[in-house]
This record gives structure tokens, C-alpha cells and sequence, in this order.
């Protein structure tokens, strides 16, 4: 059976001033699966995440999102599309706490409010956060506001699900605790494009991994595929 | 969802009770400044007094709709404020409009200057402070060079003994309880959650499927319309009006102060903000007339240094169990 197709790039191109952040880039993101991207640092991931979720405008190319080509939409509208994502650096809403952080996502539903919260504590309780529920999210340490973008993606139910260095300074404990809940919303049939410097945990999670260098994709492919092909290796080693 | 079994079933009940308490204090507190509001002119007090605290009560919950709960900080809110006070006075003074017509018309001028204004918004920080200071201007140079049969030029309107500063006082009073009816359910609603997530981080909340500008422009509405209202009623009290002290900075300048005072964001701060820094400046110029402005200053200076949220957001951020009482 084929797999159905969530997330298409194709030929995609973002540059800032006479700097090529993201040259001619095709990607696909199949159903209830999880693509990695991985890459050295200024390869381009983010600037990629950014304009597939509307942050940054593309300056060419094309975005298809389950069939609708929206390259360059406003990112409420992507959001609207069914895609969430978290930050390489938590963007939490510091100075509310954290139940109103996680209902954020759902104030536009048609939901009532008990439901509405009761969701909210689930989430919470799922990234062991409901003990902090009424405390202000600029009091969470670095590691536990990753977990509240977490909680935040899965109060929004998104069916395509961009995670950023979801991992990134985060301890191994929470760090298991993320991949099991990444598994679960993977098993629900949620699709990711998931970003990460942490190999070991891209190479367990995912079913296809991409490999940008210099803003290109070099290699693409399954893990073994990947960690084996020599051009990924010099991009991360060099030719020593 | 499975559970790890941390969560009460109750716990919802809790919150709402909670909800509850938190608007049980807040309602009793709208009262009671309504009631000694409402009970002065009936008792010969001081009417001008008490008529500007509840001006600047009205002011500093309308530009918390904006400041506090998206961040955006209009220099220029002054302008919304003039241009009501214009609109009554023209509306009462040149066609001969009651005054009960005229105040909420001049509401509706303060929101039709808001949708005029509303591409500002596309600005962030200083830059929007900057241009809506600007716009400030515009309007206040706009009033003296129209003519002077309609606006009275640069020596303004006189509405005369026209106007009955007794009902203008409980126009005022009207105006700041809706305002503050409006600011309890703004923090209550779906709406105002997604005000403050804007205000912490405009793109995540993009990203979350708020439509951020659109939200944003509710708020800005919310706060023109309040501010064009208290100008209109100031009009109707004071019977007289002119571009440089319809248009005064200053006052922008004074209701940023009380409301960062008690605290932007928080429904009660500007309102316990603005009735402690109006009496601490009543009774500092009657006790030290000529260091009036020096302690005046040097308070709101301490204030600002060591409680940069204000009396009330310092005390919810030092204080978390108070959280639950304080809206």
C-alpha cells in the first residue's frame, strides 16, 4: 500500500540578503510516520521549519500540506491546516500559567470549558507537568518548558507535528519521556518532521531521515542509508 | 488519554470555585468605588476630585486592554481621549445634540479612529510607540487648524452653562463601571487568554492558530472606544475644551503611569494603581504644594525600580498562592 503523502516541499528556496539559507529543497512527510532532518549547525533546518509553518515567506517553491498548496500562508492558517510545532528555543507564554499555555492551541475550538480544561490537565499530566498546572510558565526550568511545548502540541491535535531540537538541553529521564509520548502521538497516526543535533535519538525515532548541508539536501534515506553514506559523514566530520 | 493518576475528578469544581472567589472580590471592590462614586455628589463632596479619579480609573483599564494584555504601548493614546471630547463638543455645541447622544457617539468616533489607526499595529515596540505619538499630534494640529466655527480653532470649544456637571459626573461613573465590567470579563474569556499570549509571544501564539491580528485590533477597539467615552464625559463635566489640553501627552503620559503602577495585565492593577497615586498626589499637594511634582516623581521612580509589574503583578509574581485571589 502507499503511504499517503502529509507534507510535500518541493523546490523550495529562502534566502536573506545574497545568503542561500534554503536552496531547491524536496521533501515528503508520509501519514503517521516520522521524517528526521538532521544537519551541522547553519545548515538551514529552522529556516526550512520556518517557512513550512509560515514564519518566513519562501521565496520560491512549492507547499503542499495534506494535498493544499499553501506556500506562504500566515502561519495561523498553516496552524489552521492541521500542523503544530514546537521551538528550538521554547517560546512558552511566560507570564500565564500553565493550563491557559496549554489551552492556547484550542480557544478556537467549539468546546466548552470544563471539556476544554479537562484536556488541558490531561495533557499536563501526560508530560508530568499537572503538579505545576497553576504556576506561571516563566517558572519552569528550560527542560520542563520543552515538555509544555509538548503538552501544547498535543492539546492541539495537529495531524502533521514540527518538532525542533525537541531534545535540545533537555535530561535523559525527560528526554525518554518525550520519545515515549512522540511514539504514542506517532502510533495515533500523527506525522513529524522532526529536527534534532541528537542523533541517537533521530536515528531510534525515525522512519526516513534528511540530511541538509549548506541549505541543500545531500542524502536522504533510511537510517542505515544515512549514517553509512560517505557525504554525510564528511559534512559531519570533514575529511579528516 | 491514559492517566498517571495525579488528576482529581473534582479538579475542575475546584477551579471554578476558585473563578469564583477571584470575581467575588473583584465585584465587591467595583462596588464599593462605585457606591463612594456614586454617593459624593449626593453628599457635596469633592465632585472634581472624584470625577477625575474615575476618569483615570477609565483610562488605565482602557489602555490595559492594549498595554497590558498585548504589549503594544500607545504613546498616543491621549488622541482616542481628545477626539472624544471633540465629537461631544461639536455634536452638543455646533448641532445643538444632547450630551446623552453625543458622549457614546464620541465612543463610536474613538473606534472609527481606532479601525483608521488599526495598520500602526503592524508595527512592534518603539516604533508603534513613536508613530501613535505621532498620530497624537496629527489629531491635535488637525483640531486647531479646522475651522474655527466647528472646532473653535486653537482656543477650543465653550459648551457654557449648557452642560450639567452633575450629570456629566454620572456619565463618568456609567462609563468607568462598563469599563471595569468589560476588564472583569475580558480576563475571564477565551479572548483575553488569547490577548496574553500574544502579548508573551506573538509568533508561538501565530503558530497556535491565533489569528494575531485580528485579536490584537479587538483589543485596540476595546481601548479607543473606552478612552473617546472618558473624553467625551470630561467634556460634558468641564464645559470646555481646547487642542493643547485635549491632546496632551501628558495625559497618555499619566495613565501608563498609574497603570504600570498597579499593574499592566491584571484586571484589579490599574484600578488599585490609579486610586492610590490620584490620592498620593492629592494629599502631597495640599501637604507640599512646591515639591509636589519632586515626590510625585521620586515615588513613581522607587515604584517602578523595585516593582517593575506593579503593586499587584509584583505581588503575584513574589507571592504565587495570592494568584487565586487577585484577578
Amino acid at each position: 500500500m502507499i503511504p499517503k503523502i502529509v507534507l510535500q516541499l518541493k523546490g523550495l528556496n529562502k534566502s536573506f540578503g545574497g545568503l542561500l539559507a534554503v536552496k531547491n529543497v524536496d521533501m515528503l512527510v508520509n501519514e503517521s510516520s516520522i521524517s528526521g532532518l538532521i544537519g551541522i549547525n547553519g545548515a538551514g533546518k529552522t529556516t526550512l521549519m520556518n517557512c513550512i509553518s509560515g514564519i518566513y515567506r519562501a521565496d520560491s517553491g512549492s507547499l503542499d500540506i495534506m494535498g493544499v498548496s499553501c506556500l506562504n500562508w500566515s502561519p495561523h492558517d498553516i496552524a489552521r491546516l492541521g500542523v503544530g510545532r514546537t521551538f528550538q528555543i521554547p517560546r512558552i507564554f511566560k507570564r500565564i500559567n500553565l493550563i491557559d499555555n496549554v489551552m492556547v492551541p484550542a480557544l478556537n475550538d467549539n468546546t466548552d470549558n470544563k471539556t476544554l480544561y479537562e484536556r488541558a490537565t490531561e495533557c499536563l499530566d501526560k508530560v508530568k507537568l499537572y503538579d505545576l498546572r497553576h504556576n506561571n510558565a516563566e517558572e519552569l526550568s528550560g527542560g520542563q518548558q520543552k515538555l509544555l511545548e509538548l503538552a501544547r502540541i498535543m492539546m492541539f491535535n495537529p495531524r502533521i507535528i514540527l518538532l525542533d531540537e525537541p531534545f535540545a538541553g533537555v535530561n535523559p529521564t525527560l528526554c525518554r519521556l518525550m520519545i515515549e509520548r512522540i511514539k504514542e502521538l506517532k502510533e495515533q497516526g500523527k506525522s513529524f518532521l522532526l529536527v534534532s543535533h541528537d542523533l541517537t535519538s533521530i536515528y531510534q525515532l525515525s522512519d526516513h531521515i534528511y540530511v541538509l548541508n549548506q541549505g541543500q539536501v545531500i542524502s536522504e534515506g533510511n537510517v542505515d542509508y544515512v549514517r553509512n553514506d560517505p557525504e554525510v559523514i564528511e559534512a559531519y566530520l570533514g575529511n579528516a | 488519554m491514559a492517566k498517571s493518576g495525579t488528576i482529581k475528578p473534582d479538579d475542575f469544581s475546584e477551579e471554578i470555585s476558585a473563578q469564583r472567589l477571584k470575581s467575588s472580590l473583584w465585584y465587591t471592590i467595583i462596588t464599593v468605588l462605585i457606591l463612594s462614586c456614586f454617593l459624593v455628589p449626593l453628599q457635596d463632596g469633592n465632585l472634581s476630585f472624584m470625577f477625575s479619579l474615575m476618569m483615570w480609573v477609565t483610562l488605565a483599564t482602557g489602555i490595559n486592554f492594549i498595554a497590558g494584555f498585548t504589549g503594544y504601548m500607545p504613546f498616543g493614546y491621549v488622541a482616542f481621549y481628545g477626539i472624544g471630547t471633540y465629537v461631544t463638543a461639536i455634536l452638543v455645541k455646533v448641532l445643538g445634540v444632547s450630551e446623552y447622544l453625543a458622549v457614546p457617539a464620541a465612543g463610536l468616533s474613538g473606534i472609527l479612529l481606532a479601525l483608521l489607526f488599526a495598520p500602526t499595529l503592524r508595527l512592534n515596540g518603539i516604533f508603534f510607540a513613536i508613530v501613535s505619538l505621532s498620530l497624537a499630534v496629527v489629531c491635535q494640529r488637525l483640531m486647531s487648524l479646522l475651522p474655527e466655527e466647528i472646532t473653535g480653532g486653537s482656543h477650543g470649544l465653550n459648551l457654557g452653562v449648557a452642560t450639567d456637571r452633575t450629570h456629566g459626573y454620572y456619565a463618568m461613573l456609567i462609563i468607568m463601571f462598563v469599563a471595569l465590567v468589560s476588564a472583569s470579563w475580558l480576563g475571564q474569556s477565551r479572548l483575553g487568554k488569547a490577548l496574553k499570549a500574544i502579548r508573551d509571544d506573538p509568533d508561538a501564539a501565530d503558530a497556535m492558530g491565533i489569528h494575531v491580528s485580528r485579536v490584537r485590533l479587538y483589543a485596540w477597539i476595546m481601548s479607543a472606544f473606552f478612552a473617546a467615552l472618558a473624553g467625551g464625559a470630561q467634556a460634558w463635566f468641564t464645559g470646555a475644551l481646547d487642542p493643547i489640553t485635549a491632546f496632551d501627552v501628558l495625559i497618555t503620559a499619566k495613565t501608563v503611569i498609574y497603570a504600570m503602577a498597579g499593574g499592566l495585565g491584571t484586571i484589579i492593577g490599574p484600578v488599585v494603581g490609579t486610586v492610590t497615586l490620584v490620592w498620593i498626589d492629592e494629599i502631597v499637594w495640599q501637604q507640599f504644594p512646591v515639591l509636589n511634582n519632586f515626590l510625585l516623581g521620586l515615588i513613581i521612580t522607587l515604584l517602578i525600580l523595585f516593582m517593575p509589574r506593579g503593586v499587584v503583578g509584583s505581588l503575584m509574581q513574589h507571592f504565587p498562592h495570592l494568584r487565586k485571589y487577585i484577578m
